[in-house]
């Protein structure tokens, strides 16, 4: 197993299945919110927003309250809440389940690998890294270390990289399982919104770069 | 169990069958991870309110949070986020229900509550397992404080262009 996850990690040329890149471009569609306001003759094509297929919950009587009622306060309120974005974080991560068993992470991995050298300084070892680290924490910190173990990336590398994973970590599965009260009231969707906070760790993490290339020259005038 | 696992990994599952799989596990985080932060966040809420910490807390962060296009409120965003990046995300709508922020705020509050949340808890699994430089302790912490600033920034001004308020 540990073998396998080496091989796949040196292994930069990834294939993509077909699936994967529909199911990429579903994904996209779904979460970018692009046809939220569809109406007329191509309102059908609200089946691919997320929020469209997510629903909402009825109201009691004629009070326009859903069950959560008005005015609740502390634990409790917050508990009623967390209820209340039960369906839709259930819902999306069985999406999730599907897209990626169709393929969508090798699709990422596929458009990301070209660009981690100008974008993060990041050999496109570090593909795979990337990827899981947009979805989820654990997976990705342990191969930053297994590509440091390796040799693939030097430590300063590491340090870069884990300025882009740990502020805002796992952007797409966060955004989905935590702002979850919140992107009902939001104005931007959530795949705008995934978009800006990956620019930020983007922006956080090069700035991270800069500083120990600057450090380093430091140094180097040191010795010298 | 490990035997079944196993052989459910060995056949290929269907479409339904794996919705079913991913769903189980939106359940599990709705119940396991949301609604614990959620309901630590709103107890902050009530204790900052309770003790009208919250009122000081609004006066002296003012003109900070003023920068970013936020009341002076919104701290309490930022502080129950550095717990859980849902608690951030429910303060934030708690402040929106009560009509202290617009939904444009509620919006820009989306930031701090993802770039700086749980920093914690995320320290130890991200910072720690990826074994990264410990003289770079400090820099971490710092990033995610600054990405949470600019993150907020960049959103005012998009929604700025926007032409929302």
């Amino acid at each position: 197993m540990v073998e396998l996850e080496k091989k796949e990690m040196r292994d930069v040329k990834v294939t993509v299945k077909p699936q994967g890149w529909i199911a990429l471009i579903i994904m996209l569609c779904m979460f970018s919110g692009l046809f939220a306001q569809m109406s007329g003759p191509l309102s059908f094509l609200k089946v691919l927003d997320l929020n469209t297929l997510v629903g909402a919950f009825g109201t009691i009587g004629d009070t326009g309250k859903n069950f959560m009622g008005a005015g609740g306060v502390g634990a409790r309120d917050g508990f009623m809440f967390a209820l209340s974005l039960a369906p839709s974080c259930v819902f999306a991560m069985g999406l999730i389940e599907i897209f990626t068993e169709m393929g969508v992470m090798e699709a990422f991995r596929k458009l990301f690998t070209p660009i981690l050298r100008p974008l993060l300084g990041l050999p496109g070892t570090a593909g795979l890294a990337l990827v899981n680290s947009l979805n989820g924490s654990d997976v990705a910190a342990i191969l930053t270390k297994k590509l440091y173990d390796d040799g693939e990336i030097t430590d300063d590398e590491r340090t870069i990289f884990v300025a882009f994973q740990y502020p805002g970590s796992a952007p797409i599965g966060n955004m989905i399982a935590t702002q979850a009260a919140l992107l009902p009231v939001t104005v931007l969707a959530m795949g705008p919104l995934i978009l800006v906070v990956i620019l930020c760790k983007l922006i956080g993490a090069n700035l991270v770069r800069l500083y120990l290339k600057a450090s380093k020259n430091k140094n180097k005038k040191k010795e010298a | 169990m490990d035997t079944q696992n196993s052989a459910i990994a060995q056949r290929k599952l269907g479409l339904i069958e794996l919705f079913m799989v991913g769903a189980k596990k939106g359940w599990n985080v709705a119940i396991n991870t949301i609604m614990p932060a959620m309901v630590l966040g709103y107890v902050l809420v009530q204790v900052f309110q309770v003790t009208g910490i919250m009122a000081v807390l609004s006066n002296v962060a003012g003109p900070v949070m003023g920068i970013f296009g936020l009341p002076g409120e919104a701290i309490t965003v930022i502080l129950s986020a550095f717990f859980a990046k849902a608690a951030g995300a429910a303060t934030a709508f708690n402040l929106y229900a009560a009509g202290t922020i617009t939904a444009a705020q509620a919006t820009i509050c989306v930031m701090p509550s993802m770039l700086m949340g749980t920093l914690v808890g995320h320290y130890a699994r991200i910072v720690l397992v990826s074994e990264t430089n410990k003289k770079h302790t400090a820099l971490m912490f710092g990033v995610a404080l600054f990405d949470a600033a600019i993150g907020m920034l960049i959103m005012r001004a998009i929604l700025a262009i926007m032409g929302i308020n």
